[in-house]
């Protein structure tokens, strides 16, 4: 019997993996939650590459998210024993990162209003008062496959709204679910509906030629 | 179903989310709705073409640095632990803590008085323990310290040239014959 490919499976698959971390996750949040700082350290490494990658899709500037991330974690650490398990963890790390970004922004230019615009995250300078400014060099295979079309979709991404592109890279790179998404962008399930619909509309105007050759 | 289903339902229906009965439910509302027909199929194409190209993780650059300055602000600031969750209620042998410390003290007392009149015992501190921890985050950067008796100085070697574009904000000058002082933008 022919069996039917469904779009849901490799999700799925991944969402048991995740089922099993989160179970892992929750122990270390307990011990962490006791101030053990060590346990903390595991929870750090195991979800450092993604809160750097979320925050570095959405502000365009490497060292910046470094610090950004960094201070995510940190901020964590202190709000520790607030986080109940009803949540789950990273979908609470993902939350103070969107906050910890924003902070950013105010802090930055108090005249935003702590408004994103693409001003603020159209610069792609080290701010010569960041903590650290590590230096990032692209593997070169990495350039080779699939790197001329990330690097388009990268700058296609770029020019949506901050709160249009969140919601993609929440979305469709970090695979959340949308009410995971409402929870960290502090909004409804159909605001972050109407705001995918038409992120990804203007996604496909800006790439159109990507679509064609498919 | 007759009725729009509510927000939740059609957003796991565009992505593909959805299976059984509320599957079959949605799909009968949607068959002739044209809008969300084509929503669906929008979220289809884009998610075949971003798939697997944007990391949803990333390597972070220099990753033991990264969590070392974690743990160093997470345990300089001890008021920003988590509360260790008291201990509810009060243990039965909660009464012979106060007598154990009374009879710790008695006990350091006499063994006070125990020793020598004006003997008291050097303590040498291993050398390595009052030597500083020397941090170098970039690989290929070997640092090296210094002390003398007026001055500590530390040689980094392999660093980068420091770009002419880059702006001091303050700079400590010590002059030859004066005291120490601290000029603004001293380049």
């Amino acid at each position: 019997m022919a069996r039917k490919v469904n779009s849901s499976e490799p999700s799925a698959s991944k969402r048991a993996s995740e089922v099993e971390d989160e179970e892992a996750d929750e122990v270390l949040v307990a011990r962490a939650q006791t101030g053990d700082t060590s346990a903390y350290d595991v929870l750090v490494t195991r979800h450092r590459g993604r809160i750097f990658a979320m925050i570095r899709q959405m502000i365009k500037n490497e060292a910046d998210a470094w610090d950004l991330a960094q201070d995510s974690f940190i901020k964590a650490w202190k709000a520790l024993p607030r986080f109940e398990a009803k949540a789950r963890f990273t979908t609470w790390l993902y939350r103070i990162a969107h906050n910890t970004v924003y902070d950013w922004v105010r802090r930055k230019r108090p005249e935003s209003g702590g408004e994103l615009n693409d001003e603020i995250f159209g610069e792609d300078r080290i701010d010569p008062a960041s903590v650290t400014t590590p230096k990032i060099d692209r593997a070169p295979d990495e350039a080779l496959a699939g790197g001329e079309l990330r690097d388009k979709i990268e700058a296609a991404l770029g020019q949506l709204s901050p709160q249009h592109r969140e919601v993609v890279v929440l979305k469709d790179v970090q695979g959340l679910a949308y009410k995971e998404i409402a929870e960290v962008m502090e909004c409804s399930i159909g605001t972050v509906m109407s705001r995918l619909h038409y992120a990804r509309q203007k996604l496909q105007t800006l790439l159109k030629d990507e679509y064609e050759a498919r | 179903m007759n009725t729009k289903p509510d927000d939740e339902l059609l957003a796991l229906w565009v992505e593909d989310e959805l299976s059984g009965d509320s599957l079959s439910a949605v799909d009968a509302w949607a068959s002739k709705q044209t809008e969300w027909l084509e929503r669906r199929e929008q979220a289809r194409s884009w998610k075949s073409l971003i798939d697997g190209v944007l990391p949803e993780s990333e390597d972070v650059p220099h990753a033991e640095s990264f969590n070392a300055r974690i743990r160093r602000e997470i345990e300089a600031d001890p008021e920003s632990a988590p509360n260790v969750v008291p201990m509810r209620g009060t243990p039965r042998w909660a009464w012979f803590m106060p007598a154990a410390a009374a009879a710790g003290m008695v006990f350091g007392f006499v063994m006070g008085r125990g020793g020598p009149e004006g003997a008291v015992k050097e303590v040498t501190m291993p050398v390595a323990a009052l030597a500083p921890v020397l941090y170098t985050p970039t690989k290929g950067v070997n640092a090296e310290y210094v002390a003398a008796d007026d001055a500590t100085v530390i040689l980094l070697a392999g660093v980068d040239a420091i770009p002419d574009s880059w702006e001091i904000p303050e700079t400590a000058v010590l002059e030859k014959e004066g005291p120490r002082t601290v000029s603004r933008d001293a380049r």
